[in-house]
């Protein structure tokens, strides 16, 4: 498949600060890409470089082949942005800046196409267009965003942090949404810090830790380099060591915990029943389990910090 | 306590540039006044005849003070006391509205709300700063008296008064915070109330009663409703009063309980006067940055058209009454000669009130420009160029609106003047003295429109301060340089000053192609830079 998004060896300096640092993401056509790193990892730089709004310092980067400084123009005629921190304009009302959004990427002024899919989407994320700008809240200024980005059809659709101030309902709906672009044919390139998110919505993760990517893979491919986690009551730990491939066993709180790779789940049940184990809990790997592993470091030292 | 501290120290270090140039700017027009006086009214028989010229001329008093004797000091109070108060009043007007309803607009002060510093600690915070900044003017004003060797009782009445002022607008700009939802709409409300004062006290002192020598003037009721016209009543040089202070700290003190118990009884984020809807769509033209750029600026260029209108019907109406004044003193009429280097006396207001005029242009371009840096922190640009609009476009789109900005202003100057003009036997000519003087003033303003996209493009984090502050040396250099005797060559670096003017039946193009080459070199230089650079959002 053909990568819409191509970068290598990426670094973006501010002053002193290195955003990014030889970062590496490549995102091929029809992906759903969750693009995960905390604050300041430097996604929302990427995604400017990425839009030719932000020029890179060194390294490579393409948008469907072209370079993202040069033929930014071009490029945005196919793209789909909805910036990280949505601001709108103060004295214009909710409705005309989408209108205004939509028809600079394209949208004609009585194009009957466009003015039903903008209602349904303002019915679908419950959205009054009426208010002026100032007025409205961070997650009704996120959903202008949104409407803007999803009412015309793109190629891409690039979403810094899409979700943060929408309510669970309305993620519900943008969830939905992205299925729909995905069925359309689109690429999507998902930045977020919620994991559950990326996991729920993904085909394909990139994890960014201080401008580099650390990890990059679909979600089975990721799940297989962790580990599953099973614990039941108990508070004998040498119990559960007899289970061949069980690394990590502890007792703790009344129960005994331990992980297996998750390949081995199935073979360690049969000598999990001969225990007579109750209360057996089995949790496969999460994406978060997978980002501590890269982020673990510092949490622990914000642990210390915090001690 | 040290909250207030922590949000006091973050506003003077957020301000102290701002500041800084604001109050130096006041007290260098002050100093400057000082030595302007000294030559230009240098014996006491052409301050007395002056002043007596003056009282027959409503207008003048419109924009002076109030005539409180020959004395040079109090001359010098009587040309400059309104402006030095309206410069600390835009100060202090634009400081409250920045620190309160400006940052709660936007949000921040939901953070500092959140905080154990509370609800009214950002407030009072705002206050203590506001008053700080009023009384470093007040003190830095009398020092520039005392430094010109004036007497000190009035020197330090003349700091009091301009602080006193000065504060009762920190009050003003406080109290509309809290009425209005917006900082645009708090800021526009403090304005209109700053100058409708301001005219209301001219229009009193114009109403008032001669003295029987003609060299003092006794206010009419109309005077003492307004801060300025407190502030006036000092006569400090004269007979130095200091109780007319008090209504100024009187007002001070009302207003400011007023705004504290308003922000009591509203929510945050919410105001006291009703937004109205808008529309759920856009009208069709709302298609493309041209007209977001238009319409984005509309509301303030049409506020600075009116500025010109004004000035242009003052212009050729003046004429007539100023006449009269200089056949009486020719002192006046030697200055006026000076501000407009050739031309007979009526030509030479209409040249005069026009520079006004570009200066009004000048503002109007400067703030479209100053919207495309607004536009790019705010970060609505980021949006817009994520479309396919090519940044170098969207600067030009700045470029055309703000000249058209310009356009506007002079164009309604001119059909002002027109209106001013008729009935006059000198129309025709006072007309053609309007046109060359706003055709020339279009190229003067274009400079500032052009010198602030460069300032965009090369350092888009000073392109407000930067912008504004090259607008007020110019309106310095331009307007105060001739009536203070600045050396000419310092004068004629404002492009105010060396635009095209009548020079008897032919026009005297004098720098012209000097302003039009520099508006295109820098109109080209900045979009080329345009191209090479990124998006620099603030933070
Ligand atoms: N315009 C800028 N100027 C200076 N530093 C910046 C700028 N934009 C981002 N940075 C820095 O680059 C790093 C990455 O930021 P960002 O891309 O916004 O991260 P993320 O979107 O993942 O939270 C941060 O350390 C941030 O402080
Ligand atoms: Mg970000």
């Amino acid at each position: 498949m053909a990568a819409v998004i191509h970068t290598q060896g990426l670094v973006k300096r501010y002053g002193k600060v290195r955003a990014l640092d030889g970062l590496d993401l490549d995102v091929e056509a029809g992906q759903i890409h969750g693009f995960l790193g905390p604050n300041g990892a430097g996604k929302t730089t990427t995604i400017r470089v990425l839009l030719g709004l932000a020029r890179a310092t060194s390294g490579e980067a393409t948008v469907f082949g072209a370079d993202p400084w040069r033929d930014a123009v071009a490029i945005h005629r196919r793209v789909a942005y909805i910036p990280g921190d949505v601001s709108i304009w103060p004295n214009l009302s909710g409705g005309e800046a989408i209108d205004l959004l939509a028809r600079l990427r394209g949208a004609k002024r009585h194009d009957r196409g466009y003015t039903a899919e903008k209602e349904r989407l303002m019915e679908a994320f419950q959205f009054d267009p009426r208010k002026k700008g100032r007025a409205y809240s961070k997650g009704n200024r996120q959903k202008v965003a949104l409407i803007a980005a999803l009412a015309v059809p793109a190629e891409l659709y690039l979403f810094d942090e899409p979700t943060s101030g929408l309510d669970p309902l309305m993620e519900v709906m943008f969830r939905r949404e992205i299925a729909r672009v995905k069925a359309a044919g689109a690429t999507v390139l998902l930045s977020s810090h919620i994991l559950s998110e990326v996991e729920r919505l993904c085909d394909r993760v990139s994890i960014i830790r201080a401008g580099r990517i650390v990890e990059s893979g679909t979600l089975a491919d990721l799940r297989h380099l962790t580990r599953t986690e099973v614990s039941f009551e108990g508070t004998d730990a040498s119990a559960a060591a007899v289970i061949a491939g069980a690394h990590d066993v502890v007792a703790e709180d009344g129960r005994v915990s331990f992980t297996l790779d998750s390949d081995q789940v199935a073979a360690a049940l049969p000598e999990l029943a001969l225990l007579q184990v109750v209360g057996l809990r089995v949790n496969p790997p999460s994406l978060e389990e997978l980002f501590l592993r890269h982020y673990g470091d510092d949490l622990a030292a914000l642990e210390g910090n915090g001690r | 306590m040290t909250q207030l501290r922590v949000l006091l120290a973050q506003r003077l270090r957020r301000d102290w540039l701002q500041l800084t140039l604001w109050i130096a700017g006041t007290v260098g027009l002050a100093f400057a006044g000082y030595g302007g006086v000294a030559d230009t009214y240098g014996t006491e028989q052409d301050r007395i005849g002056t002043l007596a010229a003056v009282m027959a001329n409503p207008v003048i008093l419109l924009f002076r003070g109030l005539p409180s004797g020959a004395d040079e000091s109090a001359l010098l109070v009587f040309l400059l006391l309104p402006w030095l108060a309206v410069m600390g009043s835009f100060m202090s007007t634009f400081l409250a509205v920045r620190h309160t309803r400006g940052d709660e607009e936007i949000g921040r002060l939901e953070l500092v709300d959140a905080t154990p510093a509370g609800r009214w600690a950002p407030t009072v915070a705002t206050l203590v700063h506001g008053t700080l900044a009023a009384l470093a003017l007040g003190i830095l004003v009398a020092a520039s008296f005392l430094a010109g060797g004036a007497a000190t009782e009035g020197a330090l009445l003349v700091g009091a008064s301009v602080a006193a002022v000065t504060l009762v607008f920190l009050a003003v700009g406080m109290l509309s915070a809290q009425l209005m939802r917006t900082s645009r709409g708090a800021n526009s409300l403090a304005v209109w109330i700053l100058i409708a004062t301001f005219v209301l006290r001219g229009i009193g002192n114009a109403m008032g009663t001669p003295s029987d020598d003609l060299t003092r003037m006794e206010s009419s009721w109309l005077t003492w409703a307004s801060p300025f016209g407190w502030g006036e009543n000092t006569r400090a040089f004269d007979e130095n009063q200091w109780w007319p202070l008090l209504p100024c700290l009187a007002a001070f003190v009302v207003l400011m309980a007023a705004a504290f118990a308003l922000q009591a009884v509203r929510d945050v984020g919410g105001g006291i006067v009703p937004e109205r809807a808008g529309r759920a769509a856009a009208r069709g033209a709302l298609s493309s940055t041209t007209v977001l750029v238009s319409r984005l600026s509309a509301p303030s260029t049409v506020g600075w058209m009116v500025g010109g209108l004004l000035t242009g019907a003052l212009s050729t109406t003046l004429g007539k009454v100023l006449d009269q004044v200089a056949g009486e003193n020719p002192t006046i009429a030697d200055v006026l000669r000076s501000l407009a280097a050739s031309g007979d006396l009526e030509q030479a207001v209409v040249v005069v009130f026009f520079t006004m005029v570009g200066l009004f242009a000048a503002c109007a371009a400067v703030q479209t420009v100053a919207r495309a840096r607004q536009e790019e922190a705010h970060g609505t640009a980021e949006a817009v160029l994520a479309t396919p609009v090519q940044r170098v476009r969207w600067l030009a789109n700045f470029l055309v609106v703000g000249f058209i900005a310009i356009l506007l202003t002079c164009a309604a100057a001119v059909g002002g003047a027109a209106l001013g003009a008729t009935g006059d036997d000198a129309g025709p000519e006072l007309l053609r003295a309007a046109v060359v003087a706003a055709a020339g003033q279009v190229v003067a303003a274009s400079v500032f429109l052009v010198l602030t996209a460069l300032v965009f493009a090369v350092a888009p984090h000073l392109t407000i301060p930067l912008g504004w502050t090259l607008v007020s040396v110019a309106i310095v250099l331009g307007l105060f340089g001739p009536l203070f005797d600045f050396p000419d060559a310092l004068v004629n670096l404002s492009p105010f000053a060396v635009t095209p003017q009548i020079d008897g039946d032919g026009v005297d193009l004098r720098g012209l192609w000097w302003l039009v080459l520099a508006v295109a070199a820098g109109g080209a230089a900045s979009l080329v830079l345009m191209r090479r650079r990124e998006l620099a959002p603030e933070g």
